[in-house]
Order: structure tokens, then C-alpha cells, then sequence
């Protein structure tokens, strides 16, 4: 899943990295901040000190999010999802569940559909995020699209975005050869709407390349 | 979430050095179960070692068995075509665990190391002996539908969830691991551990040392072998019951046989003794009633999961009578 | 078939792109984050909570709890439900009245940090003895005092004892939970004592009013927009504790707040389906005539609010019997006050009923289907009104059609398919069709387009499709020209979007409001030079254009028309209710489900291989999008009959499977083979289009179905749901 890059670049990542465990180390306020509440009251108290706080607790983050390359600062513990959502504004990508037990997160990292609720950003340093605002070039949808909305393949449309990228991803896989093999592979997609039916309609008019509508 | 520090592995002598030093810190690779739990408060490490870039991603097919690099994901292995030639009970299990996005994210070594569902572990307000030592266990007294009939204790019913982890118990698999001392071998069926009166360990790793990869000595399971796995809807569901069993098969006697259980223990259940008595017999349904009978020797019930003492001997049967008639 | 009648969902491109916005998704300058600390007791009182850390954790601006609360005015009128809202009044005081009650509330400036210092609250409490378990507390059942709560008796109380063939069960529902995908969700914001919010609710003007009463403003001042809602099924009918949390944080810090609640929070803070204990008594001739038929149920409330729903209800009419007997009681427990979830007590009601119908159709020997017609009401006995219409007939045959109802065998275990036990089954449902005075604008604009506006909104049945395609059918304009304009305060007046009332109401609204319309324009059209001396009825308007009927060159265009009375757009606002002739007449729409099951009774394995839901809903407006809500409902239903229950460890009395992992909703694979088949037909009586309703009966049962269908094909009943494997599971015999 990693992304292709050279030993060269990975080596300069984690030289960086060290030299910023070192002036974490230093200034001691890593430390503090995890785990000495007096330094939290400081850092409250002293509106410049939360601020160093707040960046020194981020990590760079370099990532193409549909086609865009983004340079970031992310605390090691935003999920994807919540990158996603709440600092890219890309809100199409749904939070469900935010335990990996929905689908609704379903994004592609790197042509692979996978959970972004349980995909810590951090970790996903130059890799190529699709989410469902990367499918369709303006009005042109993805063919995916017009058959979800051709079939009826939704009703209040929140699982839908994940939906999409896992009907994309079936079909890409070759999990899509019948009725019986798509609905075990798009079982980890849950639509309480109870939509079944016809997602499997537009997943299956997609694999057969029949369009017309 | 607490923050942590992140850091990123490049080969995995420095991952064990750099995570043997810190009391809090962890290995990270798929995250399908530890982002999770982080999120639920269950654990919160100071550090985590990002292990993903390291060169443990490969199948092999070895002299004399398979090697399956501790990164491989687990739709890599569940669908790559020798293993599914070479070990289909091993590929069975995988797809049956969890969704299809989850298998592209989860490692093998992650799945092994993946903690228990019981609720009383996941909820930080209730009492666990396994999230925290000498809390008591909810579960005893209380709901244990998903819990353990063998091998539990006073201390706790936990079962282990993984349903990869139950053909590899079958297959005797071993399991390789590289920690500060330098590398050694843990039998597969030794590396998940009964929970007795310290069920907060799950398995005999020590020191945290880094699992690089499980070994599947070649074996004759290719045709005759049937994973199956009852839950409460038709997919996406953790496992009340799995049987892994591979039969050798030839004129209708069985020659070798493996047969492990999911869902019904702290770890991966094989039935050695079942095995021996199934060796030279003749397919049956009623030698097969027998094993699964055997095999129910100490089982117990503790109350809302008794059905299992009914489901898992049939469960035997069943997936038997699929393995032999293939 | 008109040609709207099988349009796309016009929000589809917007739901499909992922531009669809949901309420937690506006983008807000200065938002903050919120997230709701809840009790880990289920009943006592707050003795300390500990907020330091939190509030000196990074990025933290405020923590609430009941020690600092700004408590919102309307709080002293202590009993005002305001209609909409509920009692439970969040942070007034140390009281804890269930599990997770939100006892705090902390605001940061992102997302990570606010997760992160919620963590560090700690209460301590007094604990009370709580009472979460209706079996065991079922002996102190109380009467709703309401007219609603009272009992009801036609004929001989309890006369089915005295019959020849006589039923008399038990059957329970546990708690279900609606779990929509998208969580609970607000944006709240203040523009000095004015409110906005961007939430999750199923009725705007009630949530206005609601939000209006805490805070002691007009509900005018209160501004509400709903939008997209990812689905509610019901739970979107009350506004809860962690909207009014948001508002009161917002206000506090004069900056807009973003609550979502965890998917934990989901089953414990906004409602469920109450756990429900019913018995049923059945007589009947010796050949099959129904005589006495009593339906008792207790339900469980929260302990602050007194919660009832119509469980009984159908027992009373959808049966020809002459003595009918119904009760109904509630149980108050230590948890969160339940609200109506799709099918609401119907669901439970026909669960108890189309079960004990057919345990008393086999103890006659006779087919359930056959049982059921011979006991047809051809009125209905309730309300002694004939029907509308009802052409549930239709439905039994359609579905015994397509399922392959004449492979069904009375005997249980007789039918098998290789290894499977085959079972057939069927359950009807039934839910009233309701109309509410509603509100619709109609403009047409210069630009050839037409909008519709209503407050009204869409949380997934295609309301927003539904008024395209009776807009475009009735102003002759293609679907693509209408616009419509909803989800928000300050449209005219819509409904609560619930009790399958919104095509009845919001449709017959747009019906009246386009007609007006129409004949607005062709009043000043007959005033044209081009139509000179002519009628109305001579004139015909479609596409944006008046044509003479009788010399279709002649014809004027509505921008002509507009600039010719100095106009910008041509506009109607009209209020549509129920007529009175309705009220001569007992509305209902009915359903049937079918199904035929699977069963491996070695491993309890049930597997649905194919799923028939018949339906009279009156006339289909879009065959399309209803089907949608028909299959969903269904699945709905098959959620309920074999896996959906809130599982709560009584000593503790908190839930224990509160996440998607161990409360099972059905997934894809669960859905082998699934048909909708709908009779269509006008109801003359109901509204101008005819409709009856379709969103709550698409799921009214369906459980008993399934578990018809699974003592069809094992002989074991099972009367409390969910059928799970265990208690259908049979040791294995060895094969002779």
C-alpha cells in the first residue's frame, strides 16, 4: 500500500522526522504535553504556548487528494476521514460509524478501496487518495454514478458515496462475476435504507457495460 | 484520542530497537484494530512505529513450505493463486473475516494480533480482567453470547476473534519473530495463549517482538478442506463458530486430517485428539458425530452462549461432510 | 403510466457526487467542535465531576456540565413538552436518569482535541437502583393517560376464550434501534438572540418550535435547515438533549458549534423501538371464523416521559370479528424515552398478530392465506366506515403468485431443497393514511422553470422527486424544469416528514397549488388578444405555453404573458387539507409480505431466498422511488425478524452492543432475492392523486413473515424476535 518512492526520499523522511524527535526532546514540551497536566495549564493559560503546542504536536504530510497534491501539517492522530472532512472540506466522504464497522468512509489509496476511519493520515505520506468529488469530470459522472442513480441505487444517499467507491473497486477486482459474488464483496458497505437490491442492479449494468439510460 | 509521536520503521532491527526502549510504544501497520481501539480508549500508546515500509510483504514458496511476509494484506494472500492452489483452507478463512476493504488494510500480522470482541473489553466503564488486570470480568454473570466454551477461566471468556488465525492453528503453521535478543520460532498453536489468571496477555511474544512472518509446511490439503464459519447475518459478522478442517482423503479413508475451531476459545482451538481419531477411518457421517463429539470434551457453556455447545459439535459435522464430499 | 411516473431522484446527482450536504457538512466559519460526555450510571446523581483536565487540555474553550450551565429560560417551565421536544432537560441538574446521559459537554477547536479532552472527565456518583429489564419489571405496568391509552372493547370481552379453537401467546419484541447511517448531527449558531441550526431533524417547523419553547423565543426567530437528512426512520421525530447542548454551547461562546454524536451514542440518546411484551388470544369456529381476538401489550417508556405508540391498533380492524378486546400499558425504566421507529408499534403489533394468525391457521389445518380471507373485514368494525379502498385481496394473490405460494405445504419440515428445509410465510401490515394541512408555493419564473416550495423535507423516500413529478404532470412541463425548494425554515409551512403522511400532505399540496396555478396563468391568458373570446376550458398550457385546444397554432408563451401584466414570475401559495368527505372513511394502505426461507436447522442457518412485498398504496406516483422505499422497508423488516436487538446487561443497565459490529442490520449478502409488486390503483376518497401512503406499511409485517416462514420450514415457533440461530438450532441426529 506504501507509496512507490526512492530509499532516498525515505531516508530524508526519517532523517527529518529524527531531528524533529530531537528538538521535541529538547524543548521538552512533547512530553509535557502528553503527559504533565501543569504544562497543559500553561499551555492554556498562555495563548503562544498552545499555539507552539498545537504545531509541535503535527507532523508534515505531503498527499494527492483526487488529483490535487496537498502539503499539510496533520496531528499523528487524524484519521483520514476526519482530514478528509473536517480540514479539506471534502465532505462526501461519510462518517458512519468511525469504527471500520460501515463502509460509509470507503476510499481508494492508491487504486485500493479501504476504510479512511481506521487510516491514520499520518501514515499516508505521498499517496493518492480518491474520494467520490474525484469520480466525475464536472457533469460527466463516472459510469458507476449514472447507474446508482439510473437504478435507484440509494435512498437518502449518506452510504451512497461509499457505496460508489466500493461498487468501482468490486468491479475492478473481479468481484463483480455475479449477483451472489457482488453482494458478499459490497457486504461490508451497510445501507440501512435497504437499498441491496438495486445496488447490485447498478453494479452489475456497470460490469456488463450496458449505460444506456 | 491521546496524540502521539509517530515514527516510521525503514528496516525491522531498528522497528524492535526503537520500540524496545518505550514503555507506551507500539507497531503500527494496518491499524484495522488498533486505530480502533485507540479511538475507544482501550489503548493509548505514547509512540507509534509505523512498520509498513518494511520488506515483509512477500508470498514464497519455499523448499518444503510457504512463507508469508507479516505485512502481506490479507486480501494479498486470501487471493493470490498459489496460495489458493496450495492452501485453500487458508484462503477460505481469510475472505470469510471481515469486509473486503478491511482485508486490503489488514496485515496478517496484525490479524494475529488483533484483540478480542467481548464487550466488556471494548467498554472502558465496565469491568475487564483483560483491559484491566484484577477489574473482574463482566462477562461472567453477564452477556457471553459471542464468549468462550473451552479453555476459559475465572479471569476471563474472551474469545479470539480471527478466523485467519484458525486454518493457520490447522495447518501447523509457525510463526517467525525478530526481537532485541534477535530472531526465534513460535509454533502457531503456542502463540495464543489460554487466558488462566493473566488473560491481559494474548500471546507468548515477548518483549515486543516483531512478527516478520508465518511458515505453512507444504501439505496435501489442497482438495478436501472446508472453512466454515456461522455468525448472525450472511457476511461481515464476527464468527459464534468456525471450523477449519482439511482432509487427506484417499478411497475414502482419511489419511491426515486437520481440524481447528473459531469463536469458542481465548485462542485458535485445534482438536489434536479429534484429529488421531479420525486418521484411518472410513468417511462417515457417524464417524463424524463421533469426532465432533470428542471433540466437545470439557466444553462449557456460561449461559447465553450455551447454543454453542449444540452448534459447535454440528458445525464439526457439517464442515467435515463439505470437506469430504468436495 | 404517466410519464413522470418513473422519473430518477432528482437529488441523485447530488447524493451520487458526494455535493449532497448533510447537516454536520456546512462549511461554517469559526466552527468549533462539540462532543456530549455521558453518565456511566444508569440512575442517581452527579456527587462530583471532574472538568480540569479537560478544560487545560489543548485547544479546549469551554466545558458544560450542570455546575456552569447557562440554563436556557424556557427551563423553568418545567412540563412543556412544546410538541416536538422532550422533558429531559440537558445539564439541569446533578439527576441521572439513564445510562450515557449527556453529564458534560466539551468545545474545542478541532475535531482530535475535543475527542481527545471529552476523555478526561471523570464524575463520581450516588448511585440508585435502576431498572432496565421490562420482563422483570412488567408487573408495574401504568395506563397512558390519554384518550389513546384507554382500552378498547367491541363486542365480548375476551370471547375467544370461549371459542372452539382457541390461541393464547406470548410474544415479545426486544429494543431496536433506528441507527440511520448518518449520525446525529447539529451545526448551531446565534445571531444575537436568534438561533440557526443546521440539524438532523424530520420536521422543521416542529423543531422551530421546539428549539423556540427552551429558549423562550418565537419559533419565527428560530431558523432550522434540514436539508439532506441521511436517513432518521423515525428517530429525527423529537428534538433531543444534544441539540439544545449545541445551541447552549454556541450561545455561551457566541461561535458556531458542531455536535456529532458516536455511533454509541446512537442507542442510548435519541430513541429506539420499546421492548415489548404482547399477548394474543385467539378464537375461532371449527372452520376458521374468527370470534374473539384480544391484544394486550406492555411497552417500556423512559422514566420522565410517557411514550406510547399503536401496537394495538391494528388488532381492532383488520379482521372481520365481532369482539375485539385491546390494551395497552407502559412500564417506566432508567433509560432514554423511546420514539416511533419506521412501522412504529405497527411493526410490533402485526408481529404478535400475523404470527398468532397463523399459529391459529395451522391448529385448523387450514392455509393461512385461506384463514385470513375467510375472516376478510369488508368494513372497518373500528370506526364502523367502509374502506376508501382495499385491495389487500390483490395483494395475497400477487405475492402467493410470485413466491410460489402452491409449493407451500401446511405441514411444517414437509418441503425440502437438497440439504435446506423450505419454509413459506407471510405477514400483512397496514398503516393509516393521514394528511396534514400543508403549505406548498408554486412560482413559475420567466426562465420556463417552475419551483415548489415547502419546509417539508426528504430524509430518503424521494419526497423532493415525488413533488417534481406531480409538479411536472400537472403544469405539463418536463421533470427537468421543476425545481424545488426545501428543508428549511422560512418556505411555507410543510409537516413533520413521518407516519407516511408526506405524499398525502405535501403531494396534494402541490397538486392544488399547480392547478391553481394553471389556472392563473389561463385566466389572464383568455384575456390575450390571441385567445380573444374564448374559455378557459378552451385554452390547454404545457410546456411553458397556452395553446388553444382548438387551433393549436394559436398560442401565447408564459414570458409573453409575464411581461404583458408586468410580471416577474406568476406565483400561487396555497393551504391543502384533508377534505371532509375523507373523514366518511376508513383510509389505510395494507401490504403483504411473502417469503420463502432456507433453513439449516444444524446450524440455525436461516437464509431468505426470496422476498415478495406486495403493497395497495393507492396510486403509485413514481414506480421508481417507491419500489426504493418498498425494498428498503422490507429489508428493514428483515432486520427485525432475524437479528436486530439492543442487548443491555441489566446489572449495570447499559447497552453492551451498542456499535455496528454487534448490533446486526442486515448486510448486502443477507438479501438474496427481493420483488415489490404494487396493485396501483387510485384511492378515490384519500387525496386528488389518490395515494394512500407507503414508508411505515413497507415494513409492518414483514417479522411476522419470516417467522411464519421459518415454522413452515422447521416447525419450531418462535415468538421472540430476533430468530436467531439459537432458537431454531437442533442437535444433530445421525442419518439412519
Amino acid at each position: 500500500m506504501a507509496a512507490k518512492k526512492s530509499t532516498k526520499d525515505k531516508l530524508i523522511e526519517d532523517e527529518s522526522n529524527a531531528s524533529r524527535r530531537d528538538f521535541l526532546k529538547k524543548s521538552g514540551l512533547f512530553t509535557a504535553l502528553a503527559l504533565a497536566p501543569p504544562s497543559l495549564v500553561m499551555a492554556s493559560e498562555n495563548k503562544w504556548d498552545e499555539k507552539i503546542a498545537g504545531y509541535l504536536e503535527t507532523v508534515p504530510l505531503s498527499i494527492e487528494v483526487n488529483g490535487v497534491k496537498q502539503n499539510l501539517n496533520v496531528e499523528p492522530r487524524t484519521t483520514l476521514l476526519d482530514l478528509l472532512r473536517e480540514q479539506l472540506h471534502l465532505t462526501g466522504t461519510k462518517k458512519g460509524c468511525d469504527h471500520g464497522q460501515c463502509g460509509a468512509c470507503t476510499v481508494h489509496v492508491n487504486g485500493t478501496r479501504i476504510l479512511s476511519c481506521l487510516t491514520l493520515a499520518s501514515m499516508q505520506q505521498n499517496a493518492q487518495v480518491t474520494t467520490i468529488e474525484g469520480l466525475s469530470k464536472g457533469k460527466k459522472l463516472h459510469p458507476m454514478q449514472e447507474a446508482f442513480i439510473k437504478n435507484d441505487g440509494f435512498q437518502c444517499g449518506y452510504c451512497t458515496p461509499g457505496q460508489i467507491m466500493s461498487g468501482i473497486a468490486c468491479i475492478k477486482e473481479g468481484h463483480a462475476n455475479s449477483r451472489e459474488e457482488i453482494r458478499e464483496y459490497m457486504s461490508g458497505n451497510i445501507c440501512r435504507c435497504g437499498a441491496y437490491h438495486n445496488i447490485v442492479d447498478a453494479i452489475t449494468e456497470v460490469k456488463e457495460g450496458g449505460m444506456s439510460s | 484520542m491521546k496524540n502521539f509521536q509517530i515514527i516510521r520503521a525503514l528496516s525491522s532491527k531498528s522497528a524492535v530497537i526503537s520500540i524496545a526502549k518505550e514503555k507506551e510504544a507500539m507497531f503500527i501497520a494496518g491499524g484495522t484494530n488498533l486505530v480502533d481501539l485507540m479511538k475507544k480508549n482501550v489503548v493509548a500508546p505514547d509512540k507509534l512505529v509505523d512498520i509498513t515500509a518494511l520488506d515483509l510483504k512477500k508470498i514464497e514458496f519455499l523448499t518444503g513450505k510457504t512463507s508469508i511476509g507479516a505485512l502481506a494484506k490479507n486480501s494479498q494472500v486470501a487471493e493470490d493463486k498459489a496460495i489458493i492452489e496450495k492452501h485453500p483452507l487458508l484462503a477460505m478463512a481469510l475472505t470469510a473475516g471481515a469486509s473486503q476493504q478491511i482485508r486490503h488494510m489488514a496485515t496478517v500480522g496484525g490479524n494475529m494480533l488483533q484483540r478480542t470482541r467481548c464487550s466488556y473489553f471494548y467498554n472502558t466503564d465496565m469491568p475487564c480482567n483483560k483491559r484491566v488486570p484484577k477489574s473482574g470480568c463482566g462477562a461472567i454473570g453477564g452477556s457471553n453470547r459471542m464468549h468462550a466454551i473451552f479453555g476459559a477461566s475465572d479471569s476471563c471468556i474472551a474469545v479470539h476473534p480471527s478466523d485467519m488465525c484458525v486454518a493457520l492453528a490447522a495447518l501447523d503453521a509457525t510463526v517467525q519473530v525478530e526481537g532485541p535478543k534477535g530472531k526465534r520460532e513460535i509454533k502457531f498453536t503456542d502463540f495464543h495463549r489460554l487466558p488462566g489468571n493473566t488473560p491481559e496477555k494474548d500471546n507468548t511474544l515477548q518483549n515486543k517482538e516483531l512478527i516478520t512472518s508465518v511458515e505453512i509446511p507444504n501439505n496435501n490439503f489442497t482438495k478436501n478442506v472446508h472453512y466454515l464459519k456461522v455468525r448472525d447475518r450472511s457476511s461481515y459478522a464476527f464468527a459464534l463458530v468456525s471450523v477449519a478442517a482439511a482432509l487427506d482423503i484417499q478411497n475414502n479413508t482419511i489419511n491426515d486430517v486437520r481440524l481447528a475451531m473459531g469463536g469458542v476459545a481465548h485462542k485458535p482451538w485445534r482438536l489434536t485428539e479429534v484429529e488421531e481419531f479420525l486418521k484411518g477411518k472410513t468417511v462417515s457421517e457417524t464417524i463424524f458425530r463421533q469426532a465432533a463429539d470428542l471433540a466437545m470434551k470439557g466444553a462449557r457453556g456460561y449461559g447465553d452462549n450455551d447454543f454453542k455447545l449444540t452448534l459447535g459439535p454440528n458445525a464439526i459435522v457439517e464442515a467435515l461432510t463439505i470437506a469430504s464430499s468436495k | 403510466m404517466s410519464k413522470t411516473s418513473n422519473i430518477n431522484r432528482v437529488d441523485g446527482f447530488a447524493k451520487v457526487t458526494g455535493s449532497a450536504t448533510y447537516s454536520a457538512e456546512y462549511k461554517t466559519d469559526g466552527v468549533v467542535y462539540a462532543c456530549l460526555v455521558g453518565s456511566t450510571i444508569a440512575k442517581g446523581r452527579i456527587k462530583s465531576i471532574d472538568t480540569k483536565k479537560a478544560e487545560w487540555a489543548p485547544g479546549v474553550l469551554v466545558v458544560i456540565s450542570h455546575l456552569n450551565v447557562d440554563k436556557p429560560s424556557g427551563y423553568a417551565k418545567a412540563k412543556d413538552p412544546h410538541n416536538f421536544g422532550q422533558p429531559l432537560q440537558v445539564f439541569k441538574d446533578d439527576t441521572v436518569l439513564y445510562y450515557d446521559q449527556p453529564i458534560a459537554m466539551v468545545i474545542a477547536d478541532t475535531f482530535e482535541r475535543m475527542q481527545y479532552a471529552a476523555s478526561l472527565i471523570k464524575a463520581e456518583y450516588i448511585k440508585e437502583e435502576h431498572i432496565t429489564d421490562l420482563q422483570k419489571a412488567k408487573d408495574k405496568e401504568k395506563k397512558v393517560e390519554t384518550d389513546k391509552g384507554d382500552d378498547y372493547h367491541r363486542g365480548v370481552q375476551d370471547n375467544y376464550k370461549n371459542a372452539a379453537v382457541v390461541l393464547e401467546e406470548e410474544y415479545t419484541i426486544p429494543t431496536e434501534v433506528h441507527n440511520p447511517m448518518e449520525l446525529a448531527n447539529i451545526i448551531a449558531k446565534w445571531d444575537g438572540n436568534k438561533p440557526t441550526v443546521y440539524t438532523k431533524s424530520q420536521g422543521v417547523e416542529g423543531t422551530r418550535r421546539s428549539i423556540g419553547g427552551v429558549f423562550g423565543i418565537p419559533p419565527e426567530d428560530v431558523s432550522v435547515n434540514s436539508e439532506y437528512l441521511g436517513g432518521a426512520f423515525g428517530m429525527g421525530l423529537h428534538t433531543w438533549p444534544y441539540e439544545i447542548a449545541a445551541l447552549i454551547g454556541s450561545k455561551k461562546l457566541n461561535r458556531p458549534v458542531k455536535l456529532v454524536l458516536h455511533r454509541e451514542q446512537m442507542f442510548t440518546n435519541v430513541g429506539f423501538r420499546p421492548y415489548t411484551i404482547q399477548k394474543m388470544g385467539l378464537g375461532a369456529t371449527k372452520d376458521g371464523k374468527l370470534t374473539g381476538l384480544t391484544h394486550e401489550a406492555v411497552a417500556m417508556t423512559s422514566s420522565y416521559e410517557d411514550f406510547m405508540e399503536g401496537t394495538v391498533n391494528m388488532s381492532r380492524f383488520i379482521y372481520n370479528c365481532d369482539n375485539v378486546s385491546t390494551r395497552y400499558r407502559i412500564v417506566k425504566l432508567d433509560t432514554c424515552t423511546p420514539i416511533w421507529m419506521r412501522g412504529p408499534g405497527e411493526a410490533t403489533g402485526s408481529f404478535a398478530l400475523e404470527s398468532a394468525m397463523d399459529e391459529l391457521a395451522h391448529k385448523l389445518d387450514m392455509d393461512p392465506i385461506e384463514f385470513r380471507k375467510l375472516n376478510y373485514a369488508e368494513k372497518d368494525l373500528e370506526q364502523n366506515k367502509p374502506w376508501s379502498s382495499k385491495y389487500l385481496l390483490e395483494c395475497y394473490e400477487g405475492g402467493m403468485e410470485r413466491i410460489g405460494w402452491k409449493n407451500r405445504k401446511n405441514k411444517p419440515g414437509s418441503v425440502k431443497e437438497g440439504e435446506w428445509l423450505v419454509g413459506y410465510g407471510m405477514g400483512t401490515g397496514t398503516f393509516g393514511c393521514y394528511r396534514s394541512p400543508t403549505s406548498v408555493k408554486a412560482k413559475f419564473l420567466a426562465d420556463g422553470n417552475l419551483v415548489l416550495q415547502c419546509s417539508v423535507n426528504d430524509m430518503g423516500p424521494g419526497t423532493a422527486t415525488m413533488m417534481t413529478a406531480i409538479g411536472a404532470e400537472i403544469t405539463g412541463l418536463p421533470s427537468e424544469n421543476v425545481v424545488i425548494e426545501m428543508g428549511k425554515s422560512g418556505l411555507p409551512k410543510g409537516p413533520t416528514q413521518g407516519g407516511s403522511a408526506t405524499t398525502s400532505s405535501v403531494g396534494s399540496a402541490v397538486h392544488d397549488a399547480c392547478n391553481l396555478l394553471v389556472s392563473k396563468i389561463l385566466g389572464l391568458a383568455v384575456e390575450t388578444s390571441t385567445f380573444k373570446g374564448m374559455a378557459i376550458t378552451d385554452l390547454a398550457f404545457a410546456n411553458g405555453v397556452v395553446t388553444s385546444k382548438k387551433d393549436n397554432l394559436k398560442s401565447v408563451s408564459l414570458a409573453s404573458l409575464l411581461s404583458a401584466n408586468k410580471l416577474e414570475n406568476f406565483e400561487v401559495e396555497n393551504v391543502s387539507k384533508a377534505t371532509e368527505e375523507a373523514k366518511k372513511y376508513s383510509i389505510y394502505s395494507f401490504s403483504v409480505h411473502f417469503v420463502k426461507v432456507l433453513v439449516n436447522p444444524n446450524l440455525g442457518k436461516i437464509r431468505l431466498a426470496h422476498v415478495v412485498s406486495c403493497a395497495d398504496i393507492g396510486t403509485v406516483i413514481n414506480q421508481k422511488t417507491s419500489a426504493g422505499q418498498m425494498y428498503g422497508g422490507a429489508v428493514g423488516g428483515i432486520g427485525m425478524g432475524l437479528m436486530e436487538a439492543l442487548e443491555i446487561d441489566h446489572r449495570f443497565g447499559r447497552p453492551i452492543n451498542n456499535n455496528f459490529a454487534d448490533y446486526h442490520v442486515p448486510v448486502n449478502a443477507d438479501i438474496e432475492k427481493q420483488e415489490v409488486f404494487f396493485v396501483n390503483k387510485k384511492d378515490p376518497i384519500s387525496n386528488p392523486m389518490g395515494t394512500k401512503g407507503l414508508g411505515e406499511t413497507a415494513l409492518v409485517g414483514m417479522a411476522p413473515a419470516i417467522a411464519n416462514a421459518v415454522f413452515n420450514a422447521t416447525g419450531k415457533r418462535v415468538r421472540d424476535l430476533p430468530i436467531t440461530l439459537d432458537k431454531i438450532l437442533e442437535p444433530r441426529v445421525a442419518n439412519a
